[in-house]
């Protein structure tokens, strides 16, 4: 193998750990650490969500292309928060909005609102001490329907 | 290269080498090596080897078990109840019943809604993510129970709760066993 080619492949390789990097510099708002994020999600929610957020119809939502267009109406943003999953969840409050910015923006990062502020932990501590319960299917379809007919802000 | 030039190289390799060595010396050598390959599992390092494996490590010494996956980074015998990945288990394990570690035994299918936990690996004592996925289908055996529990949390948290049958997701709701398969390495507790 020549020097030179030795070289050219040097470069396109830089190039590519460049471009990886730029990549992950566009990482969740709000997230600390993505990787211990994703345990988290992994060892709480991933169970019944299954790992790619589709869910199961009948007994879990999904998360998919779906969780980020509660934020575009009024009152989504604490159901997030307060839907019994999330708010009765063994984590911390800490933990667990890492864990929510982390999820809207790996799941359904094309409806995330341009002006999306991350959740922060004081914030899901206050949310989730009002856990929704039997109304939260309701209040999901409620809140969905109004977003389709909104559109994204 | 052409095939003839080939050929000639060949033919100039065999011819010295012919005319340097003798046939007797070619066998000499070569009973050498296998009256000493004979004699190699006399050789008290074999033996020692040997005793190591038929005795078994002693499961309080804090030693890794004795292997039996194959691989010495997965120590451990996966139809056991004390193989590590089934440090947070609760039910019947697929082994028992013609499924592995990872596979649903014939005639039963993997539930894709799992409870998931972590345990620690005795070769590299880093902790991974375990998914206990349920087989579902199949005849209730009721054989090769094994409860171990680790991280488990009361059933009015059921997403932590490993006494739920999650078979969900799937044609039957008829629990048979469950298999363990590593999702990640976790990360290190601070």
């Amino acid at each position: 193998m020549s020097r030179r080619l030795l070289i050219k492949i040097a470069v396109a390789s830089g190039a590519l750990m460049a471009a990886a990097a730029a990549g992950q510099s566009s990482a969740p708002a709000g997230v600390e650490n993505p990787q211990l994020a994703w345990q988290h999600w992994t060892l709480n929610c991933q169970g019944c969500h299954r790992p790619d957020a589709t869910g199961s119809a009948g007994t879990t939502p999904s998360l998919a292309g779906t969780a980020a267009k509660f934020l575009w109406v009024p009152g989504g943003r604490e159901y997030l928060a307060r839907v019994p999953g999330v708010a009765t969840s063994a984590l911390s409050s800490a933990d667990l909005a890492e864990v929510l910015n982390w999820l809207l923006w790996r799941f359904d990062k094309d409806n995330l609102p341009a002006d999306f502020q991350p959740f922060t932990a004081a914030e899901v501590g206050a949310l989730r001490a009002r856990p929704l319960r039997l109304e939260a299917s309701q209040m999901r379809a409620d809140l969905l329907r109004k977003a389709e007919e909104s559109g994204r802000p | 290269m052409s095939v003839a030039q080939f050929d000639r190289l060949a033919e100039k390799v065999l011819r010295g080498f012919a005319s340097r060595t003798s046939r007797r010396s070619v066998f000499s050598v070569l009973g050498g090596l296998l009256a000493g390959a004979a004699a190699l599992p006399l050789l008290p390092v074999a033996r020692a080897g040997e005793g190591a494996t038929d005795s078994g490590a002693d499961p309080n010494s804090g030693e890794p078990p004795p292997l039996s996956t194959g691989n010495p980074q997965d120590p451990g015998d996966p139809s056991k109840c004390d193989y590590w990945r089934y440090c947070a288990i609760d039910g019947s394990l697929c082994s028992c019943f013609g499924g592995t570690v990872t596979s649903c035994p014939p005639g039963t299918e993997m539930s894709p809604i799992t409870w998931i936990g972590t345990c620690r690996n005795p070769a590299d004592q880093r902790s991974y993510i375990i998914s206990y996925n349920d087989c579902c289908g199949g005849v209730q055996w009721g054989r090769c129970q094994c409860q171990n529990n680790q991280g488990d949390r009361p059933v009015v948290r059921p997403q932590n709760n490993n006494e739920v049958t999650w078979c969900f997701g799937i044609q039957s709701q008829t629990y048979t066993c469950t298999v363990s398969i590593i999702l990640g390495v976790a990360l290190e507790q601070k």
